[in-house]
């Protein structure tokens, strides 16, 4: 299955970059010169960022392996991304999208983030298929696009558990005028191709796994309201075949019972959010809920969700904003006593398995400012206070960290 | 006192040209579309939902970026900046999701656009429309 999408993103590529210079006629049919079928554009954001704590990595999503700790930091948010699109016909348009961010194996090597054909039935109804980006939460698609929103980066609270950025399937979207507003509809279906670092076991590879979901939405006047759901079947296990195999071989029931929960292959983890927006003339805010369910019990479910308020005035427009995650316990038991050494061993490798805790809230306070028609910087200041036992979000964690740090940042977010 | 009255003139005579009054929204006539709301007319420079009410595909035609129509619509439209409607595209633009309206060089080429394309819609000063647009919308009239 893999290297039909992959060879359909080269096709698209060349027919992208082949079209404009084969066709020059097709931009300017006429005598008089329209406006290009061929557009090429592209975002970036320089950031530097630097988190009090030196305990733990404060990272930008869990697809960083590091990030900052107690220095400053240049990787969190720094990104590039070069964008072409063709329109074929009035219905028709192909987009390919590369982008060069920090990734998990700490390069900054450019993928293809979308590479997609898009085609209009008529103005409710849009299907695109090849490689796009999942739309998990409201704004999911758009998190690298620093210069589109207000803060530096998309609050870490809610969507650090989400380090997918594309996905090769396709999507649907229905739009209908409907009392005074405009309802929409979306169902995506795609297969992921990415990885994330982890600290104890190394690369954990998503190719492969499969990704569907929808939401509805609701558009009126200033306000947005919307509902998703999407869920995510893990293709390939989490590198801890270690702490299964020796349960296993204990052969006592409870540990086998313990290591099949412990199993992530073709479990799944369902998204379920809803956002409220509401945005009119200088004034905008933004409230977004979500709980994240793992069928899996070596992860825990998070409870999350943020606001965030923010009011221009002339080009300098302060924010203020509030987000808070919570993951709640499980409990596995593998009926091995711990006075028996090897047991306890295992057990304390069941333990450390297990270690995706969340419990903290940030308070954050920042301003943006539109240098120019598309320069903005931004600085913001992120009071992050959680339990010791928070470890889920950042990386490489130290016995000494409290949950607690500060994370100064500045942004420069530009399009071209 | 004099003087301070002929400066008021003066400063009333310069802001006219520019005052909201004078800016419309318009179509190729031979689209046959009728009166937009407001809601209507942002779904359709927006992205949101590129339809008029008689079912016919709508074309949104920008006027040029250095202009000062194209700030004072939007300014008129949604209260927005032009910084902000970038960031709005760019949102759109990079998740691959809609195009922005077609961007003109000039306001010739918004009536040349707009007389090529039986579904094109734009904004202008009403001083220029001509026999082969209709009104549609007016901006600040609505509020």
């Amino acid at each position: 299955m893999k290297p039909l999408p992959l060879t359909f993103c080269k096709r698209l590529l060349l027919a992208l970059l082949v079209c404009p210079l084969a066709f020059p006629a097709c931009a300017s049919e006429s005598a008089e010169p329209l406006p290009s079928n061929f557009t090429l554009r592209g975002f970036g954001t320089l950031g530097a960022t630097r988190s009090s704590s030196s305990q733990a990595d404060f990272v930008r999503d869990l697809s960083q392996p590091q990030g900052s700790r107690g220095q400053w930091s240049g990787t969190l948010d720094s990104l590039l991304g070069v964008q072409a699109n063709y329109r074929f016909s009035q219905q028709v348009e192909g987009g390919l999208q590369v982008v060069s961010r920090y990734r998990y194996d700490g390069s900054f090597q450019p993928e293809a983030h979308l590479a997609f054909l898009k085609y209009d039935f008529n103005p409710s109804l849009s299907l695109r298929a090849g490689r796009i980006g999942p739309e998990f939460y409201m704004q999911a698609d758009s998190r690298l696009i620093g210069y589109s929103y207000l803060p530096v980066r998309p609050p870490t609270d809610y969507f650090s558990p989400l380090p997918f950025y594309h996905m090769n399937g396709g999507d649907f979207t229905l739009t209908v005028p409907a009392a005074q507003g405009l309802a929409k509809f979306k169902v995506f279906y795609g297969v992921a191709g990415e990885k994330v670092p982890t600290a104890a076991v190394g690369t954990w590879d998503f190719t492969g796994s499969r990704i569907f979901g929808g939401y509805v939405d609701y558009l009126q006047g200033a306000w947005q309201w919307r509902l998703s759901y999407a869920q995510l079947q893990f293709s390939q296990d989490l590198p801890v075949n270690k702490v299964r195999d020796a349960l296993r071989l204990t052969g006592v029931p409870s540990a086998v019972a313990a290591a099949d929960a412990l199993t992530v292959t073709d479990r799944r983890v369902h998204y379920y959010s809803a956002g409220l927006v509401y945005d009119k003339g200088p004034l905008q805010a933004q409230l977004m809920l979500g709980h994240t369910m793992h069928e899996s019990t070596i992860f825990e479910n998070i409870s999350a969700g943020y606001g965030l308020v923010g009011y221009r005035i002339s080009s300098l427009t302060p924010y203020l904003g509030y987000s808070r995650a919570k993951s709640a316990r499980k409990k596995l038991t593998t009926g091995l006593s711990n006075e028996i050494a090897p047991f306890a061993a295992m057990n304390a490798g069941v333990v450390a398995t297990m270690n995706s805790h969340v419990d903290q809230s940030t308070f954050f306070l920042g301003a943006r400012w539109d240098i120019q028609p598309n320069v903005a910087f931004k600085a913001q200041w992120d009071r992050v206070r959680g339990h010791a036992d928070s470890v889920a979000f950042v990386q490489g964690e130290a016995a000494g960290w409290d949950g607690r740090t500060n994370v100064l940042s500045l942004t420069l977010d530009f399009l071209f | 006192m004099k003087m301070r009255s002929l400066i008021l003139v003066l400063l009333l005579h310069l802001s006219s040209p520019a005052e909201a009054g004078e800016l419309v929204v318009v179509v190729n006539a031979a689209s046959g579309a009728g009166q937009l709301s407001r809601d209507q007319v942002i779904n359709i420079f927006l992205g949101r939902f590129r339809q008029f009410p008689s079912g016919l595909t709508a074309e949104p035609i920008d006027q040029p970026e250095d202009g000062p129509l194209r700030a004072q619509f939007y300014r008129l439209l949604v209260d927005k900046q032009m910084t902000e409607i970038n960031a709005y595209w760019a949102r759109l633009i990079f998740s691959g999701r809609t195009s922005p309206p077609l961007k003109a060089k000039s306001s010739d080429e918004v009536l040349r656009l707009l007389s090529s394309r039986r579904g094109g819609i734009a904004y202008m000063n009403k001083s220029e429309v001509n026999h082969l647009l209709t009104i549609v919308f007016t901006p600040n009239h609505d509020q």
